[in-house]
């Protein structure tokens, strides 16, 4: 008898909903509510975040991609491509003539920027890049350099010890055209 | 056999057999980098040592020989820190440029280095940096990437006999250089660029455009030669990237020539027709294939209602795949109803095809390539090998140097070191001779035989009445006037029968120079009694060889493309294979006669022939301007062309459709030997472009005669159906035994009809003084004119350079690089020279790649059996600019 007394007691007080609401009811005494106010206010990020991706340049301004196509093999939902060539005016010297990024494909995986043998590659901590047309979120080498630019200020020092690419006697090297400017 | 224990596993192999060999073969791999199968041992490298029982220190694999129980560890410690030893010492010099080297990810260094080496290296000096003496246009060489293997080294020399690289320096300082002073000027195999085990000899042709991994690979048939090599294309997003070969495939067994390595580009030439073109008001203009096909299927059917079937002609360029050959010839005699087809087989091919049928019933060669290297005595008549057929001049550069056999060579040109190999240094017995004199020296070897009893006694039974009669004939022929045609001594022929009739094996090579010269058929027949008189014809591994130009020539006379023969070859005229035919093709065949090329450019002058079908060859470009072949054709009321680029006869023509290039298209081709190889597709046809089979099968089904197949599969499966067995039937070809019975017929009664003729020893006409020979040849860095619109072949050879003997040059008073003026009553060209010690006195070489101007000067004579036009040399007065 007492038992179906405590059970009536218990239905007719909602006391199960309250067992399963305590954890809601707790919070809403003692918690704070987490959401920002997004463009108004930011997150902090954490140090090791990993955002828009961008290509690097020396402190001399030259590019730092060598066109090695590495990056392009590691990246798993195929968002890079290179095309490589040689330097023009710099016979043997290779680079990236172009560089493109789908970014509409990428998941943020860093593996091309561990892949890349010469750190050219960098991610930056940008996010903010919701865009009303997806053509915009294929870049090329230009918008990869500039991202580059803006969020890394500090360049890596070019090393002093580089394979020079000249020869005794340039003749008869006629495949290349001068170098530019 | 030796049986012996390699890593646990016992092992049997052939006595001789290298330990490394015997690994791989068990499917151990023992690292290695100077060690190659082609090549002889030379353990440089120390990376193969191993471990063997009971002998105390590590021994390289490469270098020792198996032995009777002989127990071999590779894998361990000893080895493995021998191994660390070795790339520790290597990585000590070599760069970490990986990224941005073309060998990355296909590198030997790099697999073992990752397998055998810790990740960090003792040591701190700076690496050793050579200094660069030039960028080249083809073959870029990174000294700092070198191992010092010497494999390219030694396959210059060994394989390719060119020697045009050598070490120079000592110890970590050895530099691979070569003799000339700047650029290198060698054959351009690329064969150093393939063999190189690390990224120190790369192809700049296609530099930093790809990685290994992105390549997509078509094993095909190299389309510039008869050779038939086996080639791989490369291609990168239809970009076709790099071409090169694998040891162990194809016949060509892992080496190439320039016009293999680095001809690709031509297929993808910006000057490729794209879209189908019409002429109207007189200019072409680019059109649908609807109205194109549309107005040659209208225009043909008119015309056959006025003229008949036998106003049309056809002509087709043997470098087309054997089932562009069978739907042409097939379109013509079927939907057209004539019999009016040659090709460019008569060029040339067919005088050999025209002997071998007439002596030993067959149509391809009785012997191989593998006899060709396992021959006793190997008999060159007439050809530059080297240049012509670089790969067959291969197996016999390897059968003289590897196999010791005794080469004798009959050819214009002499013996000389120069920037190319010939063929000529290595010869036992070598006659030069002047081009149109290579019958006298066969004569007064066959005069040698006769006289001096080396005539197979056996024939002397079978055939009495036969060696009598060339007995007869060539007592006729007297030893002084011999002598001074050929400018040789009796003794020297006599000496060179006696080597080749006593050999177990011998072969005959014939080329370009009797095949395709006044007397080429009649030559060929000689040799081919040469053959037959030392008791070398019909042995197995013994025959005569001509070798083709163009890659499927033979395949041309097989599917029947040639004035004589319907597919097979059978006679033209044969009831009883017209019969058969018939009833395949279920339809009767047209009753016509045959008409070569020649034949039928005279018909189309005079009016008779109305129009013409010309696929992928080109008469006005390749005839000399004697043979009037631009206004025979200009005559014509439709002429169709199935053209790459718009040549000279494209550019007459009433309708141009685009062709596809061999490396847009499946079939198969039939290389010198007569093996049947299959052809695969590498990349996209070019803009609008259709294989030639599938054009003339639309048009057939336009003209209401449908021939109509699914792919190049089922035409090749119709050939079969007519040539039982056609196609690849195994690794190798396998080739005809001569029919005896044509043999003996031959000897009973065939050799009478012109044997007057073959041996007179015509008296050549006497050289006026200051008259130079003037000889348009193939080069060896180009094929036809299909290889002027390869980048990199341009690269090696862009202009017609005249080559001159020095002493004549100095006479002239011009040296290399000068011009000067080659005339006669024809006409005139202007060219700069090239010095050129191969090349004799009196003679002057000019290479048929770059004739617009030379063809002015060529007369035409037509052989008076096999049609064949013979315009490959004239008599010329050279001047001094």
């Amino acid at each position: 008898m007492a038992k179906s007394l405590k059970s009536w007691l218990k239905t007719i007080t909602f006391y199960e909903i309250l067992v399963g609401m305590k954890a809601t009811l707790k919070h809403l005494l003692h918690y704070k509510p987490i959401t920002l106010q997004y463009p108004h206010e930011k997150r902090t990020l954490p140090d090791s975040y990993r955002g828009m991706l961008a290509l690097l340049r020396y402190d001399d301004g030259t590019e730092k991609c060598v066109g090695c196509d590495l990056c392009e093999a590691a990246c798993p939902s195929r968002v890079i491509k290179v095309v490589s060539a040689e330097v023009p005016g710099e016979p043997t010297k290779r680079y990236a003539k172009e560089y493109y990024m789908d970014m509409t494909r990428c998941l943020f995986c860093g593996l091309c920027v561990d892949a890349c043998p010469v750190d050219a590659l960098g991610m930056t901590r940008e996010y903010e890049w919701a865009v009303y047309d997806k053509r915009q979120l294929y870049l090329n080498k230009q918008q990869l350099l500039a991202i580059g630019d803006r969020s890394f200020p500090v360049r890596e020092k070019k090393l002093e010890l580089q394979h020079l690419n000249v020869a005794f006697f340039n003749v008869a090297f006629k495949h290349l055209p001068p170098k530019e400017g | 056999m030796v049986k012996l224990t390699i890593d646990g596993v016992p092992i049997t192999a052939p006595k001789g057999t290298l330990v490394i060999e015997a690994a791989r073969q068990a499917g151990i791999m023992i690292p290695h980098f100077c060690y190659h199968p082609k090549l002889k041992w030379d353990a440089n490298c120390r990376m193969c040592l191993v471990e063997i029982e009971r002998v105390p220190k590590l021994q390289t694999s490469c270098s020792t020989p198996v032995a009777e129980g002989m127990v071999v560890r590779t894998a361990t410690t000893a080895v493995t820190q021998a191994h660390k030893s070795v790339l520790e010492f290597i990585l000590a010099n070599h760069p970490l440029d990986c990224p941005v080297c073309d060998q990355g990810g296909r590198c030997d260094l790099q697999d073992f280095s990752h397998e055998y080496t810790p990740t960090t290296s003792r040591f701190i000096e700076v690496k050793r940096i050579f200094p660069k003496e030039y960028f080249s246009a083809l073959i870029e060489t990174q000294m700092n990437r070198c191992v010092q293997c010497l494999r390219c080294v030694r396959y210059c020399d060994e394989v390719m006999d060119v020697k045009a690289l050598a070490p120079a320096g000592r110890g970590t300082m050895t530099e691979i250089k070569h003799f000339t002073h700047h650029e290198l000027d060698c054959e351009f195999c690329g064969g150093c660029v393939q063999i190189c085990p690390v990224g120190a000899i790369t192809s700049r042709l296609s530099m930093y455009e790809y990685r290994p991994w992105m390549l997509k690979r078509a094993d095909t048939i190299c389309t510039y030669c008869g050779d038939g090599c086996q080639i791989t294309i490369q291609t990168k997003e239809n970009k076709l990237i790099e071409v090169n070969t694998a040891h162990g495939a194809g016949r060509n067994n892992g080496d190439l020539c320039a016009r293999g390595f680095f001809g690709y580009h031509a297929s993808t030439h910006p000057d490729r027709l794209q879209h189908p073109l019409v002429r109207r008001n007189g200019e072409l203009v680019q059109a649908t294939w609807e109205e194109a096909l549309g107005f040659v299927a209208e225009t043909c059917i008119r015309l056959k209602m006025e003229h008949g079937a036998e106003a049309f002609a056809g002509l087709i360029a043997s470098r087309c795949t054997n089932e562009d050959l069978y739907v042409f010839q097939k379109f013509m005699r079927l939907a057209i109803g004539t019999n009016r087809i040659d090709s460019s087989a008569r060029y040339g091919q067919i005088n050999g095809v025209r002997a071998l049928r007439r002596v030993q019933g067959t149509h391809r060669w009785a012997v191989t390539f593998e006899d060709i290297v396992a021959a006793d005595a190997l008999l060159l008549v007439g050809t530059n090998i080297t240049e012509t057929n670089p790969i067959t001049g291969l197996k016999v550069k390897e059968a003289v140097k590897k196999r010791t056999a005794t080469l004798l060579t009959v050819d214009a040109l002499v013996p000389a070191v120069g920037t190319i190999s010939n063929i000529a240094n290595l010869a036992a017995h070598h006659f030069p001779v002047h081009p149109d004199r290579f019958g006298h020296v066969v004569l007064g070897l066959i005069k040698a035989v006769v006289e001096d009893g080396l005539v197979d006694q056996a024939l002397a039974h079978r055939a009495p009445a036969y060696v009598q009669a060339i007995g007869d004939a060539v007592q006729a022929l007297s030893w002084p006037a011999l002598e001074s045609a050929t400018g040789t001594t009796s003794g020297a022929l006599r000496e060179a029968a006696r080597i080749f009739a006593r050999a177990a094996r011998g072969v005959v090579l014939v080329g370009q120079g009797v095949l395709r010269s006044p007397g080429g058929y009649g030559l060929t027949t000689n040799l081919l009694d040469l053959l037959l008189l030392t008791g070398q014809h019909g042995r197995p591994g013994c025959g005569l060889a001509p070798l083709a130009e163009e890659n499927n020539d033979q395949g041309a006379v097989e599917m029947g493309t040639v004035a004589e023969y319907l597919p097979g070859p059978c006679d033209l005229n044969d009831p009883t294979a017209r019969e058969r035919i018939a009833g395949l093709w279920k339809e009767e065949l047209p009753k016509g006669p045959g008409r070569t090329l020649t034949e039928t450019l005279e018909e189309a002058r005079t009016g008779k022939v109305k129009a013409m079908f010309v696929v992928g060859e080109n008469p006005v470009g390749s005839l000399p301007h004697a043979a009037r072949a631009k206004d025979a054709l200009a005559q014509l009321e439709l002429l169709v062309c199935q053209e790459l680029f718009l040549t000279e006869t494209a550019a007459l023509a009433h309708v141009v459709l685009p062709a596809c290039s061999y490396a847009e298209k499946d079939g198969s081709f039939t290389n010198t030997e007569g093996l049947v190889q299959p052809v695969r597709r590498a990349i996209e046809p070019i803009g609008e472009s259709r294989p030639d089979w599938e054009i003339l099968s639309a048009l057939s089904v336009l003209m209401g005669y449908p021939i109509e197949y699914g792919d190049a599969k089922e035409i090749l499966k119709e050939i079969r159906s007519l040539i039982p067995g056609y196609g690849l039937l195994g690794a190798g070809p396998n080739p005809p035994r001569p029919d005896e019975a044509v043999v003996s017929r031959y000897l009973r009664e065939g050799y009478a009809e012109d044997l007057a003729n073959r041996y007179a020893a015509t008296q050549p006409t006497e050289k006026r003084t200051g008259h130079f020979t003037l000889l348009v040849t193939q080069s060896l860095f180009h094929s036809g004119k299909f290889s002027t619109r390869s980048t990199g072949l341009l690269e090696i050879q862009n202009t017609g350079v005249l080559g001159l003997n020095p002493a004549d040059a100095a006479r002239l008073g011009v040296t290399d690089g000068d011009r000067v003026r080659v005339s006669n009553t024809l006409g005139e060209l202007t060219a700069p020279i090239k010095l050129l010690e191969r090349i004799p006195e009196g003679l002057a070489v000019f290479p048929e790649h770059f004739d617009e101007e030379a063809r002015r000067l060529l007369g035409v004579s037509t052989d008076p059996q096999t049609r064949v036009p013979y315009c490959k040399s004239a008599q010329v007065v050279i001047e001094k600019l």
